[in-house]
């Protein structure tokens, strides 16, 4: 029952949202809808951290038969994540969202979002899993063009097309895989393969063509095109939403594949893996140097981080996927907040370019420290969480005799500073250039004049638990390793969901 | 049959991908619908192609005989996929219109205002 309250609970508030459209405190209703989804979100990770797996038979239809949503150590700890990031995200646009977007569905589309993030983290059945992207999608392409600005519809053409065409090589790869194996549950299809005692070759197309719609998704070199191409368009709050969840959700079914299937063939697929998480952690990093929008360099980082996830991933020690696991909260939740400060900025001076901004730290103290909090953490500097997540990806590295890898992901870590310490310098500690000021021409009306302090509390409880999660961080390493054991444990999963 | 579709399909995927890579933002669109369409036939061959008899359980009795019947279950994805595809295809030219209400144009080299210059 508590499994598919992540999914109920937004489906619901999303059909009553259309009663309340243009009633005047909707925005509090919907606060109010996130945070209780934070508490089931809670509700579900204590239960799931207790007793290890859940899992919810839809109809009460047999595993393989059935539609099965399943919640283990690694999905509740993201479903987690995810409704902090939106609670933050919610709470944020009370005041940066403006009244036509809110009167047109804002908040119906922002939990349509939520619900298929929350159902791709629970499904179990790959057919089931490209239904919740679609659902996610689908809310993300109209939160992507709504307000219908010249460069967000531009923007939106972009991100629509490549998406989409994700969409068509992982269903060709569900068809594919369908037609070898004959089921389309997970565990069911991770049984079937442990039978053969080496992967057939025939399998692999169909996997093939999987993994590219994930490195579409999950926005990793070289399918990242769309990622900085649309990320800068929409309203900054709708990016940080998307930059917290989106490409998370395609990182989270690769190695969801990746320990279920994929690692059979483990000769074939680390090379690949390990190959493709090194040229987005370096191509990620460089090209976000020579940028000088915020917004544009902070989505070429995503590239980059999500980098790191996957060189997690493709040294396949229990130690590199807990780092993995831990890299990717801890990604999702300074990434979101770098997005938000972004947002503030713009909603004070009404541009992201940074030649043009400058002397946000004298007006701002407090922004400017929850700027310093995320960006230093993305880029790594003890105490903050990015830190911790850093260190136990290269000490994983180190050990699984990857050194190599290693010493790339120290040296991009560097150029992460680079970018940040960019960041810090031209918004927040150069003086304000005021002959530059005069030619700024305001572009859109984002943002409604208000008293910020919605803006304010989210970013800083953002803020205060990207330092939490760096000072306390033994208990949720810990965590991480159990969900890694039982990640790299495929029976374990395959044997509670089929009986 | 299934060598004459599988034909088919590749002929399908050849045509999107050639209008995906032409400049006019219809055709882009109609090349994403012939994929989408080719996806779904991909689909519907992979639970094989035999003359068979329909998929219902006999009269007075319990299950269905796997030697005669077809494999239901990839023609209720293709559904599935078709109602998506509509929902997909319905929003996209929304979005066309939109954006030619905007700009007039159908170019897609237009869409690099928002590209580093």
């Amino acid at each position: 029952m508590i499994v598919s309250l992540p999914i109920f609970l937004p489906l619901s508030f999303m059909i009553f949202a259309f009663l309340f459209r243009h009633y005047r405190g909707r925005e509090y209703i919907a606060v109010a809808a996130a945070f209780l989804n934070v508490i089931t979100s809670i509700l579900l990770f204590s239960q799931t951290a207790r007793e290890g797996m859940l899992k919810l038979q839809m109809g009460d239809w047999p595993a393989p038969y059935g539609i099965t949503l399943v919640s283990d150590r690694f999905s509740a700890f993201m479903v987690l994540i995810a409704s902090l990031i939106f609670l933050a995200t919610t709470a944020y646009s009370v005041r940066s969202v403006d009244w036509n977007r809110k009167s047109f569905g804002y908040y119906l589309f922002s939990f349509g979002v939520l619900m298929g993030v929350n159902g791709s983290f629970l499904a179990g059945d790959i057919f089931n899993l490209y239904v919740w992207f679609e659902v996610m999608l689908m809310a993300s392409f109209i939160l992507m063009s709504h307000g219908g600005e010249r460069q967000q519809l531009e923007g939106s053409i972009k991100y629509l097309i490549l998406n989409l065409i994700s969409s068509f090589f992982f269903v060709a790869g569900i068809g594919l895989l369908y037609g070898k194996i004959g089921s389309l549950n997970m565990a069911d299809i991770a049984s079937k393969l442990m039978k053969y005692e080496t992967m057939p070759p025939e399998i692999n197309p169909a996997f093939i063509l999987i993994f590219v719609g994930f490195a579409i998704k999950g926005a990793l070199v070289p399918f990242f095109f769309w990622l900085p191409a649309s990320y800068h368009t929409p309203p900054p709050v709708v990016t940080a939403l998307f930059s917290g969840l989106l490409t998370k959700v395609g990182i989270y079914s690769l190695i969801r594949f990746y320990s279920l299937f994929l690692y059979q063939h483990h000769e074939f697929w680390q090379p690949l893996i390990l190959g493709v998480a090194v040229l987005s952690m370096v191509i990620g990093v460089i090209t976000a140097t020579s940028q000088f929008e915020f917004r544009k360099i902070l989505s070429f980082h995503i590239i980059s981080q999500v980098g790191y996830v996957v060189m997690g991933l493709g040294l396949y020690t229990i130690a590199g996927l807990a780092g993995a696991i831990y890299f990717l909260a801890h990604n999702m939740l300074s990434k979101t907040n770098a997005f938000l400060v972004a947002g503030y900025v713009y909603h004070q001076k009404g541009t992201l370019n940074l030649k043009i901004l400058g002397g946000f730290y004298k007006k701002h103290p407090l922004w400017a420290i929850f700027f310093f909090i995320s960006a230093f953490s993305l880029a790594g500097l003890p105490p903050l969480s990015g830190f911790v997540g850093k260190f136990l990806l290269i000490k994983a590295g180190i050990e699984a005799d990857h050194l190599g890898i290693a010493l790339i992901a120290l040296f991009v870590g560097f150029f992460t500073l680079f970018s940040m310490v960019k960041i810090w310098i031209e918004v927040f500690w150069k003086p304000e250039d005021n002959m530059k000021k005069l030619k700024r021409i305001p572009q859109q009306n984002w943002s409604i004049q208000q008293n910020p302090l919605w803006m304010t509390l989210s970013s800083g409880g953002m803020a205060l638990l990207i330092v939490l999660g760096g000072i306390f961080a033994s208990p949720i390493v810990d965590y991480c390793y159990l969900a890694a054991e039982s990640l790299m444990n495929p029976q374990l999963y395959v044997d509670f969901v089929l009986n | 049959m299934e060598f004459i579709i599988a034909i088919f399909i590749g002929l399908l995927y050849a045509c999107g991908v050639y209008l995906l890579l032409r400049r006019s933002i219809v055709k882009l669109i109609l090349g994403v619908l012939i994929l989408s369409n080719a996806t779904n036939l991909i689909i519907f061959l992979s639970g094989g192609i035999q003359r068979n008899e329909i998929s219902f359980i006999p009269e007075g009795s319990e299950v269905a005989n796997p030697e005669v019947i077809l494999d239901p279950l990839p023609q209720a994805l293709i559904l599935t996929a078709i109602v998506i595809g509509l929902g997909i295809a319905a929003y996209i030219l929304a979005l066309k219109y939109k954006y030619f209400e905007k700009t007039g144009t159908h170019d897609l080299d237009q869409l690099s205002k928002t590209d580093q210059k």
